[in-house]
């Protein structure tokens, strides 16, 4: 019985050590960015600015770029994909860059890339990023030319008045905010030594008590961690009364929350001695300082406080949308990893092969992981000891392929097509994965 | 009596739209019946490209967005 006891305990000391490790300071400053722009790209860009080069006189050459494009800017939240898919293919420029957008969307949206770059690497997350554009390109060009006879036919049916039709531009200052919101996710998250370096070193007038120290050692984590997540607590406190209800107009809760995330992001960046002893602040803190300052400025000049509370709610409902499964996830892959043999996953998925690539593609498709979650799964498996190779083509197949998606596809349009997009992607995600495993086995 | 149709299949912002347009018609006491469309092959009938959108007997007053309160009952009341 006691053993069972110190099992389980050592089980949930390994889910928290896992949760608490991905609410680090440094996960932290790229999450945060990530979603506010996420919600940023949702309320502020008119979906006309891309759709507009999706219609059915769009020639190639401009439709499959603006359809990756898309899939970047239009679809961080599923629950427009689906709707947008049917439109593209059905009224607009048709099954290819249809088939793009549906690719490239769930597996390229701002809020998957920096965290698989946070969280597991920046190769990887590069990778990902131009390897999913890449096929998503082709997988749609193929797609549009297997099918070319049954297109022809329902392409005459386009209608006039379409949709696509519609015009809308950016606003400069939605141009500009866009550019300094992207600095602010640069700014936290490029490892050179102008950002990391120390400037100036401050004794703490606080002192931990060993005991203290010996309990946070225990979950790996750092003081510092441990404010950090306070700071989340509070953030998600205030954001309840000053978010959910942001439709009814600005309130001072509202303007708490923004307080508490602007500091929560400056807390983050200053480099924090482990000891607990000294506090240093270095060029990541200033240049979020300006940043962040910059930023509150122009969002208060140019956009009225309609536009502010639409930003904010977009940003929110990812946050509510996303967060909680995210943490869940994180915490069932910290406990997973003491349960699964590390013997296993190096015997199946530790060597660079064509099998253990296709292994990868094949746990994505069986496994339906809701958004981002894919990455802390991912995580565990390289510590696990899992070949980069395979994880990329894990991490390509997974967003794309589910049993669930499978199966909503096959009723949007049809067996054949269905089939012969599921097969393309697999063959695609196991060869690309191989590839690059290849590459950083020459290189490295 | 005006059928009001919310195009989307249950998403946050499909439910917000909802909430809002009830609240426009309750306020005003207008004659309206609400319907949910929420079948992907229905909601794909009208010329919309992205959900949520509001229909009013079969023509799309907004898609992709939420509209503002002020701006739903600028259209219902019209009518």
């Amino acid at each position: 019985m006691d053993n069972i006891l110190t099992y389980a305990s050592s089980l949930l000391v390994a889910g928290f050590a896992s949760l608490f490790d991905y609410l680090a300071a440094h996960v932290l400053l790229c999450l945060i960015p990530a979603f506010i722009i996420a919600g940023f790209m949702s309320a502020m860009i008119p979906k006309e600015t891309i759709t507009h080069y999706l219609g059915p006189r769009s020639s190639k050459w401009i439709s499959y770029p603006a359809a990756a494009l898309g899939g970047f800017v239009l679809a961080v939240c599923s629950c427009t994909i689906l709707p947008l898919f049917a439109g593209i293919w059905k009224r607009g420029a048709g099954l290819g860059p249809a088939i793009t957008f549906l690719f490239v969307g769930p597996a390229i949206n701002i809020l998957a890339i920096t965290y698989t770059g946070a969280a597991i690497g920046f190769d990887i997350a590069l990778w990902r990023l131009i390897l999913s554009i890449f096929f998503g390109i082709a997988i749609g060009l193929m797609m549009a030319w297997v099918f070319r006879k049954e297109e022809l036919e329902t392409a005459t049916k386009t209608a006039n008045n379409s949709p696509f039709e519609q015009k809308s531009k950016l606003k400069p200052a939605a141009t500009a905010l866009f550019l300094l919101l992207f600095a602010m996710l640069i700014a936290g998250t490029l490892q050179i030594g102008l950002f990391t370096n120390d400037l100036v070193t401050f004794e703490l007038p606080i002192h931990f008590s060993a005991g203290v120290m010996n309990i946070l050692g225990e979950f790996s984590l750092s003081w510092q961690g441990l404010l950090m997540i306070i700071m989340l607590i509070l953030i998600g406190l205030s954001a309840w009364k000053g978010f959910n209800q942001i439709q009814d107009g600005l309130s001072n809760w509202t303007y708490i929350t923004i307080a508490l995330i602007f500091f929560t992001i400056l807390l983050a960046s200053l480099h924090a001695a482990a000891d607990a002893t000294t506090l240093a602040l270095n060029g990541r803190f200033i240049a979020e300082l300006i940043l962040l300052i910059v930023i509150l400025i122009v969002a208060a000049k140019n956009f009225s406080k309609e536009e502010l509370g639409e930003w904010i709610w977009e940003t929110w409902k990812f946050v509510k949308q996303i967060f909680p499964l995210l943490i869940v996830g994180v915490f069932a892959a910290g406990i997973i990893r003491e349960i699964i043999p590390p013997n296993w996953v190096q015997t199946i998925a530790g060597q660079n092969t064509i099998f253990a690539n296709l292994v990868g593609v094949i746990f994505g498709v069986f496994m339906y992981f809701p958004t981002l979650v894919e990455v802390p799964i991912a995580k565990m498996f390289l510590d696990l000891g899992m070949a980069r190779g395979p994880l990329l083509a894990y991490l390509l197949a997974d967003p794309e392929l589910s049993l669930q998606s499978i199966l909503v596809l096959n009723g949007v349009m049809g067996r054949k097509k269905t089939a012969l997009y599921v097969s393309l992607v697999a063959v695609f995600s196991t060869l690309a994965g191989y590839l690059f495993g290849i590459i950083t086995s020459l290189i490295g | 009596m005006m059928i009001l149709k919310i195009l989307g299949s249950g998403c946050a912002n499909c439910k917000r739209l909802e909430e809002l347009t009830k609240k426009v018609v309750e306020s005003h006491k207008l004659d309206a019946q609400i319907i949910k469309v929420t079948q992907h092959d229905q909601i794909m009938q009208y010329p919309i490209l992205a959900t949520p959108a509001l229909v009013m007997n079969e023509e799309v007053l907004v898609s992709g967005r939420i509209p503002t309160l002020s701006e739903i009952e600028n259209w219902l009341i019209k009518v």
